[in-house]
């Protein structure tokens, strides 16, 4: 008898962790692949701002056209990332920050800064960070820092980049 | 040597059998399951470190950089109200009201999550373009021909899925999106 059922149950033990195992490393890998894809034209822990979305243009999958987008892939492994930015006061505009298993692990948008100047620092556990300033502690090195600004209309694009070109991410001494 | 081979071989189905299913079931699973509303589909963890195994490992394949429900309710439909799966070929009347968020939008994809290419590169309609007299009763065309109005091209006779997505949710639609109401989808013709 157990020799009829030992097979099988190999097989299902095995395919139980085959399936959970793929399941849990799916969004790293897809998280590594769209890194890989941005950083052919987004420089690590720099904002690129894109031009609005559109089917030939799409650096993500389900962009949204009604928004503009900045990214800053980020690796604190050098030391703890700055954020800078000024939410575009009056439309929907936020900063996010995607850790690499892809959990938001940080968001802020214009209504909650209310107008004031955005400035947090990202660090993993054990990074020394400025006194004073706000910290968002992240378990892993790499991930994507993401701004979206709303437009009602692709026209409105050339008014907001002024704006949201003021958001910097920039690497402090490690 | 033959028993060694006997039981590699046991693994390797092992591991064919679970990573095959989970795969399928990334790609064919819905952008988040457990709230259904019509045609609608959303989750409630989405994009946070609550999410399931499963539907974070979804929507890192189709969704990814997805908000927290918080700032973000992202509900996708992939049929009409009627059941059926949306189709390029076909007209559909999208009718909705008041959707309590500061901002939401519609966009049409492909069942990959991409949008299509049409000639008038036009994908989505937003609350912005509604009406100030129509918001509390609205229509959207959704077909492969140009229509007056407010319209989205299809762009392609295959397959389609919408995404609506609310920004900064309020009321229910922020507490318990199983108790809102969500824009209705009917078909209306065809092509051959």
């Amino acid at each position: 008898m157990i020799r009829r059922i030992a097979p099988l149950a190999v097989v299902a033990v095995v395919a139980l962790g085959s399936y959970y195992g793929t399941l849990a490393a799916a969004p790293y890998g897809l998280m590594r692949l769209a890194e890989a894809k941005l950083t052919k034209t987004a420089p690590v822990n720099h904002f690129t701002h894109t031009p609005p979305v559109r089917a030939e243009r799409q650096f993500v999958v389900r962009p949204s056209p009604d928004l503009l987008y900045s990214v800053c892939p980020y690796d604190l492994t050098a030391g703890p990332l700055e954020v800078t930015a000024v939410l575009v006061p009056g439309r929907y505009s936020s900063i996010s920050v995607f850790d690499a298993r892809t959990d938001n692990a940080y968001v802020r948008n214009d209504e909650e800064m209310a107008g004031k100047p955005m400035r947090v620092v990202l660090a993993l556990e054990g990074q020394a960070v400025p006194a004073g300033v706000e910290t968002v502690r992240v378990r892993y090195a790499t991930g994507i820092i993401l701004q979206r600004v709303l437009l009602a209309d692709p026209s409105e694009a050339a008014a907001v980049d002024p704006i949201r070109e003021k958001a910097q991410c920039r690497t402090l001494a490690g | 040597m033959k028993a060694v081979l006997k039981w590699v071989g046991l693994i390797v189905v092992g591991l064919a059998l679970g990573s095959g299913l989970a795969v399928w079931q990334i790609r064919t699973g819905g952008l988040g399951n457990d709230v259904r509303v019509g045609p609608w589909t959303t989750g409630r963890d989405v994009g946070t470190a609550d999410a399931d195994i499963k539907t974070r490992a979804i929507v890192a394949l189709r969704g990814l950089l997805a908000l927290p429900a918080k700032e973000a309710r992202y509900f996708t439909a992939a049929t009409d109200s009627a059941g059926a799966p949306l189709s390029g070929k076909c007209r559909y009347a999208m009718t909705g009201g008041d959707i309590a968020a500061r901002w939401w939008s519609v966009t049409l994809y492909d069942r990959g999550g991409w949008l299509i290419p049409n000639r008038w590169s036009r994908y989505s309609i937003g609350s912005a373009r509604i009406p100030a007299g129509q918001a509390e009763h609205w229509t959207v065309q959704i077909g492969p021909d140009e229509q007056p109005g407010l319209w989205i091209p299809t762009g392609t006779d295959g397959p389609f899925e919408l995404t609506l997505r609310a920004y900064r949710p309020q009321g229910e639609m922020a507490r318990d999106p199983s108790r809102i109401s969500l824009p209705t989808i009917t078909k209306g013709e065809c092509r051959p």
